[in-house]
């Protein structure tokens, strides 16, 4: 175990991808890390941890606002209509109005 | 139809890093004369002319450091030896000229050309033993990790040969996403959100359910959740977690060789201890790349992809159509329908897992790469008439003798 490693190529261009992806992140989900400064596995480690959560979180996030969207729609139709009372009179409409004037 | 394919259900690829066929199981040769590994004849120039022969003093940690180069032109040189000529021949003569440019240290270089006896790796020199070893596994790029990976999950790399994000060019879709739309189900199982995965830019931030932890794949597997296509990534980092240290797994140079070890016996035992998969999955166990260390076998030519890359990404001063594999890597395929000691020569290279698990749990499909539609299968497609010569889940009766291994 040696989180002081200096991290590889290959984890170095994961962090790489890893901002990429960050970038795309509402700010809510952004991390505070500072990726330039990363030199130890153990730094890239927790950056590496930070977004994917972030990722993930964003997207479950996402699922429960569209859930409760639809529940909100769901209900709204389960709503019953409120009835329409007739007031005898016709209505009549802006067009028919302005006519009139001329 | 054979049994074997008959009760297939599930593919399991586990994919290491960085290792070359001769380092990791070259020795095998000596035990088997039908496995292309290490003989007498084999040997690299030193940068002071000296004839370098490949050595078994391969150790698990501390050699190789600096991590050899094994982007685009360092494995040029590697496999051409220097040679840029239009007519070039490939060598497999450079690797330690390679290596010495890194820490300019004649003694040093040549440990690029060590490899491990079989005691060293007791799980994977069984297997490949067991099960069926393949001769002619090739990388699909001569270049780094991310775009051969992306070969085993898309079937192309889109272009490029370098570790940079890729965009995905319809009409080529990932593997995961064509067996989710053709109702089959897939996963990609990281080995925690600590090490996370190499297709972060595609598949991660746009299909997040594709993932589990390699936790969530033991407990799969005990539950009888498998997915019908699992794809394992190790560990790639030394990291805290709540329940203890976790120690890098990947094999990439320079983590510790033997961690792998046991990662790859406790990813067959999980399997193999378990009396509903084990009569219904194939594991494949193999490396992305040869990660710079020596392999003699010169990879070969290859109809080219759709794709190209020109010759300012390369860094050669060479374009790249995609027309010749990677330097070659171990893979074995693991199941108990397959025979001990079978030892496979046909070419396959990393395009081969997509077209394999397309082939088998969807059938054909021309909206693939020119790479993938190319690539051989390593199990045959369970309809019509299997050839038995290319079946290698060819028992007629399970094995009851397949090796377990104390973790």
């Amino acid at each position: 175990m040696n989180q002081d490693r200096s991290a590889n190529a290959l984890i170095m261009a994961q962090v790489s991808h890893l901002q990429h992806a960050e970038r795309r992140l509402p700010l809510k989900y952004r991390t505070e890390i500072y990726t330039h400064a990363i030199r130890t596995e153990g730094e890239a480690a927790e950056y590496i941890r930070e977004v994917t959560e972030a990722i993930h979180k964003a997207h479950a996030d996402a699922i429960k606002r569209r859930s409760r969207r639809g529940l909100e729609i769901a209900a709204a139709a389960e709503r019953p209509k409120r009835k329409r009372v007739s007031t005898g009179k016709k209505k009549t409409s802006q067009l028919a109005k302005s006519k009139k004037k001329r | 139809m054979p049994a074997g394919l008959d009760q297939l259900k599930h593919i399991v690829v586990l994919m290491m890093e960085n290792r070359s066929f001769d380092h990791m199981l070259g020795s095998l040769s000596a035990v088997d004369a039908r496995i292309d590994g290490i003989t007498n004849q084999l040997s690299n120039l030193d940068t002071t002319g000296a004839q370098i022969k490949p050595q078994p003093l391969a150790d698990f940690q501390g050699q190789l450091n600096p991590d050899p180069d094994h982007h685009f032109p360092a494995v040029d040189l590697q496999i051409f030896d220097g040679d840029d000529s239009a007519g070039r021949a490939a060598t497999m003569r450079g690797f330690i000229k390679s290596y010495f440019n890194q820490r300019r240290d004649v003694k040093h270089s040549q440990m690029i050309m060590y490899y491990f006896p079989q005691d060293k790796l007791p799980v994977l020199t069984k297997l490949a033993l067991e099960f069926a070893i393949f001769n002619r596994w090739f990388a699909s790029i001569p270049g780094p990790t991310i775009c051969n990976r992306a070969f085993a999950h898309y079937g192309t790399s889109f272009g490029r040969v370098d570790m940079n994000p890729f965009d995905v060019i319809e009409p080529f879709k990932s593997i995961y996403s064509r067996l989710i739309n053709a109702k089959h189900t897939a996963k990609v199982y990281y080995y925690d959100t600590t090490s996370s995965t190499m297709e972060v830019v595609n598949l991660l931030q746009n299909q997040p359910q594709l993932f589990g932890t390699y936790k969530q794949f033991k407990s799969d597997c005990d539950k009888g959740l498998l997915p019908e296509y699992s794809f394992i990534e190790p560990n790639y980092n030394d990291h805290d977690t709540d329940s203890g240290e976790e120690v890098a797994n990947d094999q990439h140079p320079d983590h510790d060789v033997q961690a792998g070890e046991f990662l790859i016996a406790e990813v067959y035992m999980h399997i193999r201890g378990n009396k509903k998969l084990w009569p219904n999955t194939a594991l494949l166990v193999l490396y992305d790349e040869h990660g710079g260390i020596y392999d003699h076998v010169v990879p070969p030519a290859c109809p080219p992809d759709k794709f190209s890359a020109q010759a300012s990404s390369t860094g050669t001063g060479m374009e790249f159509k995609f027309d010749r594999l990677g330097v070659r890597v171990p893979a074995i395929l693991i199941s108990p329908w397959i025979p001990p000691n079978t030892v496979v020569d046909r070419v396959f290279d990393h395009a081969s897992i997509p077209a394999t698990v397309n082939k088998f749990f969807i059938g054909d499909d021309p909206q693939r790469s020119p790479r993938e539609l190319n690539a051989d299968v390593f199990i045959e497609p369970n309809v019509g008439t299997v050839d038995a010569k290319r079946n290698l889940l060819s028992l007629a009766t399970m094995r009851d003798d397949c090796p377990v291994f104390d973790i």
